[in-house]
């Protein structure tokens, strides 16, 4: 998987390129079939509706996988392989939600003479309010245009 | 007297390893579900997620988490790049479990080997499950 940032492209304070999704019920179903989860929250509106969420929500691991597209999209297989997530879900994402993913790029640190980007990730609704917040690292230098060093 | 609920596991259970196959059509689902783009799967590479997914699933198996729970946070470590047909075991167990107010906070931890007994993914869940 290549990736659209080479390290020359890598600065601290630089934005990685935004991910925006608008989440629908087809959406959530299908990521129940795909990975299994059917958790009546996520797919039974009358079930949903009787709890204080008051209807159904879209998995956590859904918007994750937004923000986990957004860092591969940015660093390929330095992503796959050597990445690091760390997050708190903190408001439910809701059928026809817009979500923005964004990410900065903190700190770039080295060990050993390795590179290791630190990142800062936020999934956010059309109302600003934070789905998803948390940070990631990427080890650089293993992949290069795809291909492993 | 063996557990009966996720409620009653205790902290070290671990739970029974499940194995998935990342078949084309399986991960060409996920792909599909998440939006992602279809690079993944023109060079026949497994998002690291999906790989997520699959461990998060593994643990419901035996178990169901119980309605209203809460996936309050993730970690990952992603250690390896996985190919689309891999066969991956998927295993976990119970960390921590810390109750406060009505909720109990339960840290699983995650693993995902795949067929040669290499780990390609790590992790950490905390649920936050109803007392």
């Amino acid at each position: 998987m290549k990736q659209k940032l080479e390290p020359s492209d890598i600065h601290q304070g630089d934005s990685l390129p935004q991910v925006v999704k608008h989440v629908t019920q087809r959406d959530i179903d299908r990521y129940a079939e795909a990975s299994g989860d059917f958790n009546p929250i996520h797919i039974d509106e009358a079930f949903a509706t009787q709890t204080p969420l008051g209807g159904t929500i879209a998995h956590g691991m859904l918007i994750l996988a937004y923000m986990s597209g957004m860092m591969t999209e940015a660093f390929g297989n330095n992503w796959l392989e050597g990445g690091k997530l760390s997050v708190r879900f903190k408001t439910p994402a809701r059928p026809q939600d817009t979500i923005t993913t964004s990410g900065k790029i903190d700190s770039i640190e080295h060990k050993e003479g390795v590179p290791y980007v630190n990142c800062i990730l936020e999934s956010c609704n059309q109302k600003g309010e934070t789905v998803i917040s948390g940070g990631a690292v990427v080890k650089l230098g293993q992949y290069c245009g795809g291909k492993k060093t | 007297m063996p557990p009966t609920s996720f409620e009653q596991l205790a902290v070290g259970y671990e739970f029974p390893p499940v194995t998935y196959q990342l078949s084309e059509s399986a991960i060409s689902k996920y792909v599909e579900a998440v939006g992602e783009q279809q690079d993944f799967l023109t060079s026949g590479t497994v998002p690291p997620l999906a790989i997520g997914a699959y461990a998060m699933n593994a643990l419901s198996q035996s178990f169901s988490i119980p309605p209203g729970s809460i996936h309050a946070s993730q970690d990952f470590e992603f250690l390896k790049v996985v190919p689309i047909g891999t066969t991956i075991t998927c295993s976990g167990k119970i960390a921590q479990k810390v109750e406060r107010g009505r909720l109990s906070l339960v840290v699983l931890e995650i693993n995902g080997l795949n067929q040669d007994g290499e780990k390609v993914l790590t992790g950490k869940a905390m649920i936050a499950i109803p007392r």
